[in-house]
């Protein structure tokens, strides 16, 4: 049998017995210039395992934290937009429902839609800046996902509130927009600080 | 495989970055960051490619690591999506057969018989494909099996690739045996 091809001998390193393994197997047992080889290649495998760790130039740490800070809040804001939507209809569907009845408030009403408008107009403004889109340091991330869940958890409140009896609750959503809409104001300052900061 | 990463109370740290906190995933991520880098580094071509792959990885670990189940190893497990995405991107650069054909007859002239370096530098100077299935099968452990699925190639590919790289490296470490 002629000597052993490279191929063979790392077939012969490979689980499992395929045709001509054994005839291989023999051959080696019997031949010191196909031990040697094997040896060789044994050698140069463990050389491999052995070459020392290439590491990172620089911590990437900081960035990777960012992206996923700024996924996080994408999916909070997502999550917040169809709470608000649905706290937003089932208020409305609550009007409705009071404004055939007697007994409700007209100046508490027209605080609550003056509130609910300037919502609005603060979350045109943040889509206008769209922070999603800008260069954003570590801490505005932070600072601005902290108030975004502040509100996402205002706007869960607003749902539980038309649960509430009539009297409760008309204190209680004028409260509630209220909150939101000072939060949606910090949230402004907090992107448009930023933003004059970097000179946009 | 061997799990040659162990991370201490690895069940609490994984329940804590599955709830999002980010301080647990630091962590995971503190454990793994060089042997991902160095994986990604020994097969991608670029240190740019490889820092990358290693924010891709830890991304993509991130966003599923409420599908690591704890069957395997969590090194097994952020290793193969290392490894796929380091492979993803030498498809996405185009470094295919056809390209490291041509890359090698730059690289490689065929008389280089006289030719000895050491073992980072005929490393480096394997073909792309060559490289990613010598790393992958002897110092990584992964199987020729695996391998084939993860380059979406045959088995007969991957052992042939292997057979390729080992010919070069013992020509090139100046390892042949005597005529």
């Amino acid at each position: 049998m002629n000597h052993l091809t490279l191929e063979q001998l790392m077939q012969l390193r490979e689980p499992g017995l395929e045709p001509g393994v054994s005839a291989c197997r023999a051959h080696l047992a019997e031949c010191p210039q196909c031990q040697a080889e094997a040896s060789r290649l044994d050698q140069r495998s463990a050389r491999l395992r052995a070459l020392p760790a290439l590491r990172p130039s620089r911590d990437h740490w900081p960035a990777l934290q960012r992206q996923l800070e700024v996924e996080r809040r994408r999916r909070l804001m997502r999550r917040a937009s169809w709470i608000g939507i649905a706290a937003a209809a089932g208020f409305a569907v609550m009007m409705a429902i009071r404004s055939s009845h007697a007994g409700s408030g007209p100046s508490s009403q027209l605080a609550i839609d003056e509130a609910k408008a300037r919502s609005r107009q603060l979350e045109q403004l943040i889509q206008t800046y769209n922070p999603d889109a800008r260069v954003t340091d570590g801490r505005t991330v932070r600072v601005a996902g902290e108030l975004e869940d502040r509100i996402a958890l205002v706007d869960q409140e607003l749902a539980a509130a038309g649960r509430l009896a009539s009297n409760a609750r008309d204190t209680q959503v004028l409260g509630l927009w209220r909150q939101r809409v000072g939060l949606l104001n910090a949230l402004v300052d907090v992107h448009m600080t930023r933003a004059s900061a970097v000179g946009y | 495989m061997t799990d040659a990463y162990v991370l201490a109370d690895a069940p609490a740290l994984l329940a804590r970055a599955r709830a999002g906190d980010l301080t647990a995933f630091e962590q995971v991520y503190r454990a793994y960051e060089v042997p991902v880098y160095n994986l990604a580094r020994r097969i991608c071509r670029t240190v740019e490619d490889a820092e990358d792959v290693l924010q891709e990885t830890f991304f993509e670990v991130c966003r599923s690591i409420h599908q690591y189940r704890g069957d395997g190893s969590l090194w097994g497990w952020v290793r193969t999506i290392a490894a796929s995405k380091a492979l993803m991107r030498l498809r996405r650069n185009k470094y295919r057969d056809a390209d490291e054909f041509e890359e090698e007859l730059h690289r490689a002239p065929r008389n280089d018989s006289g030719l000895r370096m050491d073992l980072e530098a005929a490393l480096e100077r394997l073909p792309e494909t060559s490289r990613a299935v010598v790393w992958l099968h002897d110092v990584e452990g992964y199987t020729h099996e695996e391998i084939a699925g993860m380059m979406g190639k045959t088995v007969s590919f991957s052992k042939s690739q292997l057979a390729r790289a080992h010919t070069r490296l013992r020509r090139w470490l100046g390892e042949e045996p005597a005529a």
